[in-house]
């Protein structure tokens, strides 16, 4: 704590609370992301991972509580600002279109154009080039990259999903499950490439179900349990054990940061 | 030193289902022969009737199959933006027959006329604007209350259709001015002016779908429409385009019709949207959005006035003609299904 201290937080949760309808899916949640760092976001389903990472990903606002980047408050209305902010995500589903190719996913909704006459036309060579470099940064060859989604493998998909924050992640990724789709071997070579690509300033926020994953990878580990962090561990500090009875709630009370147990609420 | 540790990705990779590279192989070319389809049905109907009917090929009547298309092919250029974007519009129809109907009112003679008189081009605008009203209307119920643009589109199929009757009294109209039936009669080669507009709004209209952010965007869109949010494009906003495009285009094809039979009907072209729907998904667009091309659907449009033609100059039954319509429809979705099945 001493070491985290004097490190730059990049963003920082305060009270984040978030409800649908009668269900409370976040309540008071906080804790910091430090630069160049590698967390994780672990919880048993319907913990509110998903909905946190929304919320961080400008998805949707939450109801209560603040979200600072580099020390500024921001409130995201759409992906958009997020991302304009620096915060790239990588969705469970990789958010590909298998109808398009590697150059169009890599570059979606953010196509580069020029526009002669009001209406904006693509730059398809400039875009095609880029694609190359960052695909191969990445550490991936594919026979071509005008070639549609549906005909790559599903290595070579999430690949070109990766590609995105390699090319764009500014400040912070946020990868959801990145791993859930694929196979051992693939899986590895993805954390391989996840470790490897973060580039300096950059942190990465994982969220994974795969405790194993998860000790592999990142520095720091924050549990949630029905909405609500019940402990944040170094990773040096930690066992699986621990963090699995965190997760199920066998030392729920013990690791509670602030005041009174937490409700239930129905 | 990553690069030296991923090269297993850099070959085929594991699919999720175990599938050699062979299969992955053959998969790849029975997609490739399904989605180009079209241009050899294309092909096998001209040589067929070429060679077997007397009379079929010639110039007059390979002009003739031109400027037959035009009102399918250019139909077709508004229904496949609709379903590339993951929607269906089946008031092109009723669009074309609506507003062929209302330019004629505005414009012609006939004592069953406006008696307006209207100059040619201020009723030209004034279809256009027709157009995209109905489209925005679409639009609007399809995006703002969201429902299925099928169940909206079959509403306005009705209601448009209606309001043409309603419009003309159920009687037909004639005798338009000269400016007006000017894309039918002015003539090069003997190909109408109409038949080259047709080809340059499909360079044009390629052009927007290949090569622009909103082309793009209409096919993500299709694709992945979460994708698509989740990457900041403005969903609706494109949609919306895509519907006004739609009903413009339509509104259109309704201004050349009309100037090609010199007046309008209640019925005309009724039994389009059947057409045009064939025309599309022959052409490789597909029903469940996201696939397809200008090009196939135009190759798609000749196919079905070829036909047409073949079954016109063998004097065929009426009867027949709808035999061959409703299977043309048979082929086109069985041909979409099996795309699928490829996918």
């Amino acid at each position: 704590m001493a070491e985290n201290a004097r490190r730059k937080v990049i963003l920082r949760l305060e009270g984040i609370s978030k409800s649908f309808s009668s269900v409370v899916a976040l309540n008071d949640v906080s804790f910091e992301i430090y630069e160049n760092e590698k967390i994780a976001l672990v919880g048993d389903n319907g913990a509110g991972k998903s909905t946190l990472i929304k919320i961080i990903s400008g998805n949707f606002p939450p109801d209560r509580g603040e979200l600072f980047l580099d020390g500024r408050r921001v409130s995201f209305k759409s992906p958009v600002d997020a991302r304009k902010a620096g915060i790239e995500t990588v969705y469970q589903d990789l958010s590909v279109c298998n109808n398009l190719d590697s150059v169009a996913n890599l570059f979606i909704g953010r196509e580069l154009t020029r526009v002669p006459l009001g209406l904006p036309i693509l730059r398809m060579k400039a875009m095609e080039d880029t694609t190359i470099e960052v695909l191969k940064k990445v550490g991936i060859s594919m026979p071509s990259v005008r070639d549609r989604m549906e005909y790559l493998s599903g290595g070579q998909r999430q690949a070109v999903a990766l590609g995105r924050f390699v090319a764009w992640g500014k400040r912070l990724v946020l990868l959801d499950e990145p791993t859930a789709a694929l196979g051992v071997r693939e899986t590895k070579q993805v954390l391989t490439l996840v470790e490897s690509t973060a580039r300096e300033k950059t942190s990465i926020l994982l969220i994974s179900h795969n405790l194993l994953q998860v000790f592999e990878v990142v520095d720091r580990i924050v549990v949630l349990r029905h909405g609500e962090v019940v402990g944040v561990r170094e990773k040096s500090s930690t066992t699986p054990d621990e963090i699995v009875s965190m997760i199920t709630g066998a030392i729920f009370i013990k690791n509670r940061k602030r005041g009174a147990p937490a409700k239930r609420r129905r | 030193m990553i690069f030296r540790s991923l090269p297993v990705l850099t070959v085929t990779g594991a699919r999720a289902t175990p599938a050699g590279p062979r299969q992955v192989h053959w998969n790849r070319a029975a997609r490739m022969l399904l989605d180009n389809i079209v241009w050899l049905i294309l092909a096998a109907c001209l040589l067929i009737f070429s060679l077997s009917i007397s009379g079929f090929f010639s110039y007059e009547n390979y002009v003739n199959i031109l400027h037959q298309s035009v009102f399918i092919a250019i139909l077709g250029i508004a229904e496949a933006f609709v379903l590339i974007s993951g929607n269906m519009d089946l008031s092109v129809e009723s669009v074309a027959a609506c507003t062929a109907i209302i330019s004629v009112w505005l414009c012609a003679s006939s004592p069953y006329a406006s008696g307006l008189m209207l100059n040619t081009w201020a009723a030209l605008g004034i279809v256009l604007l027709t157009g995209a009203c109905i489209g925005a209307f679409n639009a609007f119920f399809v995006l703002r209350l969201k429902v299925d643009s099928f169940l909206v589109t079959l509403s306005t199929y009705i209601v448009v259709r209606g309001l043409a009757v309603l419009i003309t009294g159920g009687m037909g109209m004639n005798g338009l001015p000269a400016s007006f039936r000017l894309v039918d009669t002015a003539k090069m080669f003997q190909i109408p002016l109409m038949v080259f507009l047709m080809v340059l709004f499909y360079v044009f209209f390629s052009f927007l779908l290949r090569r622009t952010r909103f082309g793009r965007h209409v096919y993500i869109i299709g694709g992945n429409k979460a994708a698509a949010y989740n990457f900041g494009i403005a969903v609706n906003r494109v949609l919306l385009w895509v519907f006004v495009l739609s009903g413009v285009v339509s509104a259109l094809t309704g201004w050349f019709m009309a100037a090609r039979t010199n007046g309008a009907t209640a019925s005309m072209a009724t039994g389009f949207l059947f057409e045009v729907l064939a025309a599309v998904v022959i052409g490789g667009v597909s029903l469940s959005g996201g696939m397809g091309s200008l090009v196939g659907v135009f190759a798609g449009a000749l196919i079905l006035s070829s036909i047409h033609s073949a079954l016109n100059i063998t004097a065929a039954s009426p009867f027949l003609t709808e035999v061959m319509r409703g299977l043309l429809i048979l082929v086109a979705v069985v041909l979409d299904a099996l795309r699928r099945m490829f996918r």
